[in-house]
C-alpha cells in the first residue's frame, strides 16, 4: 500500500477522532468545582439584591481559596500595612480578614460593632468616643486597647501615603481616656464619622509591639492584628495564605481553618479556575455578559451598587460655562437605552450621586432634566458655532463601549464628541490641566461624606471636580457635618436637585458587581447582599463556612 | 630572552605553567573577549529601557498614590523617591549602584531589588527550564522519525502539527489547555505555583500546563528545524554515504553521524529562543498566577516602578548574553574542527 493512500486513511482517521472529540466536549456540562465542599442540589444562583441567603449550617473547618482580581483587589504591592497600604481599599478583604474592623457594614446597610463596641458623638459632632470590646488581643498576644488605636491613628494621618484618611475636618486630638475608649476631637462637626471610618484606613488596627520589633518592611510583609486570620505566607500580588487565629475574640469564629487570597488575571480567568476546582470563591466579578455563565455553575450574588456613573462637566471654561450646553447635554443622555442595549437593563437609572445600594438614595429628583431629543436639539442650534466636546475616560472595554454609546447619542442632537481613553496617569494630566471639557466618571458612594463620595466629584477645593459652587460647597460640608440622619437626608435631597437645577452634569447608573461561591459555600456578603462601601463588597469571613 | 632570573621552585615552576597555558588557551581568550564584548550590550539595553520607561506618561509616584492623589502630594512623593532628578543623573545613579553591587529598591514596597530577584528568578527558570525540556525531549525524536522516512505518515502528521502549533500563539494556546485539562477533564490545575518543597509532585502538577504553553510552539520550530537539517546531512554529505557503504544501518547514520552534526543548528536557534522565551514568561506568568519574574516584570511596569524594571531587564540581558557564549562554546565542544583562536584551513 503506498504511502500516499496509507496517509490518506490516518489523515481520514485523525479527522473522525478530532470531530467525535469535538462533539463531546461540546456536549458536556461544566463540572461543578468539587474540593472540600458538600455538593448542593441543584443551582442557587442568586440573581438580584433581593436574593435570599444561602441556607445551610456552618460547619467549622477547611479550607478556601479566593481569588481576586489582579491589578485591583488582587494587588497589594506595596503590602499590607494599614497606613502604608496604598490599595487599602481595593485590598479591603485582606485587610478586614488580618486585622478585623472597628466598625463593619452588614445586611440591609447597617454599620455594625465588631472589634469596637460603640461610636458616640458629642459636642454637636464634634467629638467621637470609640468604645472598645472588653479584652481584646492582637495575634502576638500584646492587647488591643485605646493606646493601641491612638498610635495607630496618629500613625495614619501622619503617613504620606495617599491611604492616609481624607475628607475629615481639622484634627484637633486624639486621646485614649480610658483603656478601651477612644476619643477623636475635630475642628468643626463631623456627623458621618462612623461611616467614614469603613471606607478609612483608620478601620484596621495594627499591633505597634509587631510594628515596631518587626520593622516596617517586615511588617507590611507579614502585618500582625487582631482580625480572625494571621499570615502564613504573603507573596506580594499574587497568594496570600491565612491561617485561623487561635485567639480571634468572637467565640467560634472564624469557620475556616485556612484562607488563601489569589490573583487572577481576570473574570474569564475566574471563571474557568472556578471551574476546575482550583478556587471557591471570587469577590468582585465586574462582566455583565459574563453573569450567566456564573450563575449556572455557582451561587452568583448580585452586591447592592452604591456610585453611580456620571458625565462630569467642566464649568469653568467653554463649552460648559454655558448653561444652555449643560442642559443640551442632560436632554441627549439617554441613560435607560445605554442600559438597555450595552447591559441588557441589568442596572438601574439614577438622577443623583446616591445609588440603590448607598444611604440617602433618591429614585428621582424633583427638577431633573430628563432625556428629551428635540430640546437637546434646540439648544444645540441656539449655542454660537454649535457644540463640540472632547470627552475622555479611564481606558476599559466597558468604559469604551459607554463612551462611544454616548457619542452616538449626542450627535443625533448635533453634539460633536471626541472621545479619549487614558491610563490612570494621563487621567490625572487631564485634570490638572484644568482644560478638560467632559469626563465619564463615577460619583458618589456608600456614603456621600465617605471615601470617594459627593466632594470628590463636586466640592470646589477638589481637583478632580468641574464645579466651583460655594452653595453647592456648603451644602455638600453640611450633609457631612450634620449628625442626626433625618438632617443630612434633607441637606442630601437638596443638594442633588441644586445640580439638577444648575445642570452640573447629569447621572447614568451604578454597575454592580458579584460575588461568587461555589455550591456549598455560604457567608454574610458574600452568599447574602452587603452594600459595598469602596467599589466591591467585602464578605465577612469571620462568618463564611462551608455547609452540613 | 634574559636568564638572569633565579630558577623558580619546582612548585611555582609547576604553577606557574599551568597558568600560561591557561592564558595561552584559545576558547579561554575567547571567553573573556565575549564578555567584555557583553558590558557595551548590557549598557545599551538598560539605556534603552529607562529611555523607555522615562517617555511613558505619568511615573511611580502618580501610580503609587492613585486616583485621589493631589498634584502637592504627587510632587511631594516624586521628590522623596527621587524622581525629580534628571534623567541621566537618575540612570547614573542605577548603573553606580549595579557596580558596587546594588540594584536599588522597589518604589513600591520597598524590598531590595536583589531579594525580589532572588525569590522570583528560580520560579522562572524552573518553568523555562521546563518548556525547554519538553519541547527538546519531544522534538529530536520525531525530527528523527520524519527524517528516517521523509513525506511517510510519520513526516507527514508531524508538519500538520507543526503548522498549526505555530499558529497558535501561547496565551489564547494557554487558555485552550486550561480549558481542556483543568476545566474539562480536571486532571490540572488551572492557575497557581507549589515550590518544590512543599511537594515536589504538586510543583510539577501545576507548571504542566504553562510550560506545555510556552514550550508547544518550540517544540514544533525546533521538529521542523532539525527535520529540515537532518535530511540535508542524509542526502548530501559524503560520510553518510561512506557509512551506508559499510553497512552501517539507516537508524544508526541518523542518530551516531547526522544528528551530531545537525545540532549545531538547533543549539544556535535555542540559545537565541532563550530571549524569546524569558518574554513569554510575562504573560504566561499572568494567566496561570505565577510568581515568578515575568509576573513581576509586569507589576513594575504597571507601577512604573523603575528600579525594578532595571534589574529585571538587566537579569535578562546577562542571561542572554551568557547563553549565546554557551552555545558558542558548546560547539567547539561537539566539533574538534572549532577552536577558537586557531587559524581555520
Amino acid at each position: 500500500m503506498s504511502d500516499a493512500i496509507r496517509f490518506r486513511r490516518l489523515a481520514a482517521v485523525a479527522a473522525c477522532l478530532f470531530l467525535i472529540a469535538a462533539v463531546v466536549s461540546a456536549c458536556g456540562g461544566s463540572k461543578s468545582s468539587s474540593s472540600a465542599t458538600s455538593s448542593a442540589a441543584g443551582s442557587s444562583s442568586t440573581s438580584s439584591a433581593s436574593s435570599t441567603t444561602a441556607s445551610g449550617t456552618p460547619k467549622p473547618g477547611g479550607s478556601l481559596t479566593v481569588l481576586e482580581l489582579g491589578g485591583y483587589a488582587g494587588a497589594w504591592p506595596t503590602g499590607l500595612d494599614p497606613a502604608t497600604n496604598v490599595n487599602g481599599a481595593a485590598d479591603q478583604d485582606q485587610m478586614n480578614s488580618i486585622f478585623g474592623q472597628l466598625f463593619q457594614i452588614a445586611e440591609g446597610g447597617k454599620v455594625v460593632p465588631d472589634l469596637a463596641a460603640s461610636a458616640t458623638p458629642s459636642a454637636g459632632g464634634k467629638t467621637w468616643t470609640i468604645t472598645l470590646q472588653p479584652n481584646l488581643k492582637f495575634s502576638d498576644g500584646t492587647t488591643l486597647d485605646g493606646a493601641a488605636v491612638v498610635s495607630n491613628w496618629k500613625r495614619d494621618f501622619a503617613s504620606p501615603c495617599t491611604c492616609k484618611p481624607t475628607g475629615l475636618p481639622p484634627i484637633k486630638s486624639i486621646t485614649a481616656p480610658t483603656a478601651t475608649t477612644v476619643q477623636i476631637a475635630f475642628a468643626g462637626p463631623d456627623g458621618a464619622f462612623q461611616n467614614q471610618l469603613l471606607v478609612a484606613n483608620l478601620n484596621w488596627i495594627a499591633s505597634p509591639t509587631a510594628i515596631k520589633q518587626m520593622g516596617e518592611q517586615a511588617f507590611k510583609i507579614k502585618p500582625v492584628g487582631a482580625g480572625p486570620f494571621t499570615v502564613d505566607s504573603d507573596t506580594l500580588s499574587n497568594t496570600l495564605v491565612l491561617k485561623k487565629n487561635p485567639s480571634y475574640w468572637q467565640s467560634g469564629r472564624p469557620y475556616l481553618d485556612t484562607l488563601t487570597f489569589k490573583a487572577v488575571a481576570d473574570d474569564e480567568a475566574a471563571l474557568e479556575t472556578l471551574k476546575a476546582g482550583n478556587a471557591q470563591a471570587y469577590d468582585g466579578m465586574a462582566t455583565p455578559s459574563l453573569v450567566s455563565q456564573y450563575k449556572a455553575s455557582f451561587t452568583t450574588t448580585e452586591q447592592p451598587a452604591t456610585s453611580p456613573y456620571d458625565i462630569q462637566l467642566n464649568t469653568a471654561i467653554p463649552p460648559f460655562n454655558n448653561m444652555n450646553a449643560r442642559l443640551a447635554i442632560y436632554y441627549a443622555t439617554d441613560a435607560a437605552l445605554i442600559d438597555q442595549k450595552l447591559f441588557g437593563n441589568q442596572f438601574q437609572v439614577v438622577q443623583g450621586f446616591t445609588a440603590p445600594g448607598g444611604l440617602f438614595y433618591y429614585p428621582n429628583v424633583p427638577g431633573y432634566p430628563t432625556y428629551d431629543l428635540n430640546k437637546a436639539k434646540s439648544l444645540v442650534k441656539q449655542i454660537p458655532g454649535g457644540l463640540t466636546v472632547n470627552f475622555f475616560t479611564l481606558g476599559s472595554p466597558v468604559n469604551q463601549n459607554f463612551m462611544e454609546a454616548l457619542q452616538q447619542l449626542w450627535k443625533q442632537a448635533g453634539i460633536n464628541t471626541s472621545i479619549h481613553l487614558y491610563s490612570l496617569a494621563g487621567l490625572i494630566q487631564q485634570f490638572v490641566s484644568k482644560k478638560w471639557q467632559a469626563a465619564l466618571q463615577t460619583a458618589g458612594a456608600w456614603d456621600p461624606a465617605a471615601g470617594v463620595g459627593l466632594g470628590f466629584r463636586f466640592l470646589s477645593a477638589s481637583p478632580f471636580s468641574g464645579v466651583h459652587d460655594p452653595k453647592l460647597d456648603a451644602m455638600i460640608l453640611g450633609g457631612q457635618a450634620a449628625v442626626d440622619p433625618t438632617a443630612r437626608d434633607k441637606i442630601y435631597q437638596q443638594a442633588a436637585q441644586y445640580i439638577a437645577k444648575n445642570a452640573d452634569g447629569p447621572f447614568l447608573f451604578p454597575l454592580a458587581s458579584w460575588n461568587v461561591a461555589v455550591h456549598g459555600v455560604q457567608g454574610p456578603g458574600l452568599t447574602t447582599v452587603i452594600p459595598s462601601v469602596v467599589v466591591n463588597t467585602p464578605p465577612q469571613w469571620q462568618s463564611v463556612s462551608f455547609t452540613q | 630572552m634574559s636568564s638572569s632570573t633565579a630558577p623558580l621552585s619546582a612548585p611555582l615552576a609547576a604553577r606557574a605553567g599551568w597558568w600560561s597555558r591557561l592564558a595561552g588557551s584559545p576558547t579561554l581568550r575567547f571567553i573573556v573577549r565575549r564578555l567584555l564584548l557583553a558590558i557595551p550590550v548590557l549598557f545599551g539595553v538598560t539605556f534603552l529601557s529607562f529611555v523607555v520607561m522615562n517617555s511613558l506618561p505619568g511615573d511611580a509616584a502618580q501610580e503609587l498614590l492613585g486616583a485621589q492623589a493631589t498634584p502637592s502630594e504627587i510632587h511631594q512623593l516624586r521628590a522623596q523617591l527621587g524622581l525629580d532628578k534628571p534623567f541621566l543623573t537618575r540612570y547614573w545613579d542605577w548603573l553606580h549602584g549595579v557596580i558596587t553591587g546594588h540594584l536599588g529598591h522597589s518604589l513600591s514596597s520597598g524590598q531590595s531589588v536583589g531579594s525580589i530577584l532572588v525569590s522570583d528568578l528560580p520560579v522562572t527558570f524552573e518553568l523555562v527550564a521546563f518548556a525547554f525540556l519538553f519541547s527538546l525531549a519531544l522534538a529530536v525524536p520525531v525530527a528523527l522519525a520524519c527524517a528516517r522516512k521523509p513525506n511517510g505518515v510519520a513526516d507527514r502528521l508531524s508538519m500538520m502539527f507543526s503548522m498549526a502549533g505555530l499558529s497558535v500563539a501561547p496565551y489564547v494556546l494557554a487558555l485552550v489547555l486550561v480549558y481542556v485539562f483543568a476545566v474539562k477533564l480536571n486532571v490540572l490545575p488551572a492557575i497557581g505555583w507549589v515550590p518544590p518543597g512543599q511537594g515536589l509532585w504538586q510543583n510539577i502538577r501545576h507548571l504542566i500546563l504553562p510550560a506545555v504553553s510556552i514550550g508547544l510552539g518550540l517544540l514544533c520550530f525546533y521538529t521542523r528545524l532539525l527535520r529540515a537539517d537532518l535530511l540535508e546531512q542524509m542526502q548530501g554529505e559524503d560520510y553518510v554515504v561512506t557509512a551506508r557503504a559499510k553497512g552501517v544501518r539507516p537508524w544508526r547514520v541518523l542518530t551516531h553521524h547526522a544528528l551530531r552534526n545537525s545540532l549545531f543548528g538547533l543549539i544556535t536557534v535555542v540559545a537565541l529562543n532563550l530571549g524569546t522565551l524569558l518574554g513569554f514568561t510575562v504573560v504566561i506568568e499572568d494567566i496561570f498566577g505565577i510568581p515568578g519574574i515575568g509576573h513581576e516584570l509586569l507589576q513594575a511596569i504597571d507601577n512604573r516602578d523603575v528600579p525594578v524594571i532595571e534589574g529585571i531587564v538587566f537579569v535578562f540581558a546577562v542571561i542572554v548574553v551568557l547563553a549565546n557564549l554557551a552555545a558558542d562554546v558548546l560547539y567547539s565542544i561537539l566539533d574538534p574542527r572549532i577552536r577558537y583562536g586557531r587559524p581555520t584551513e
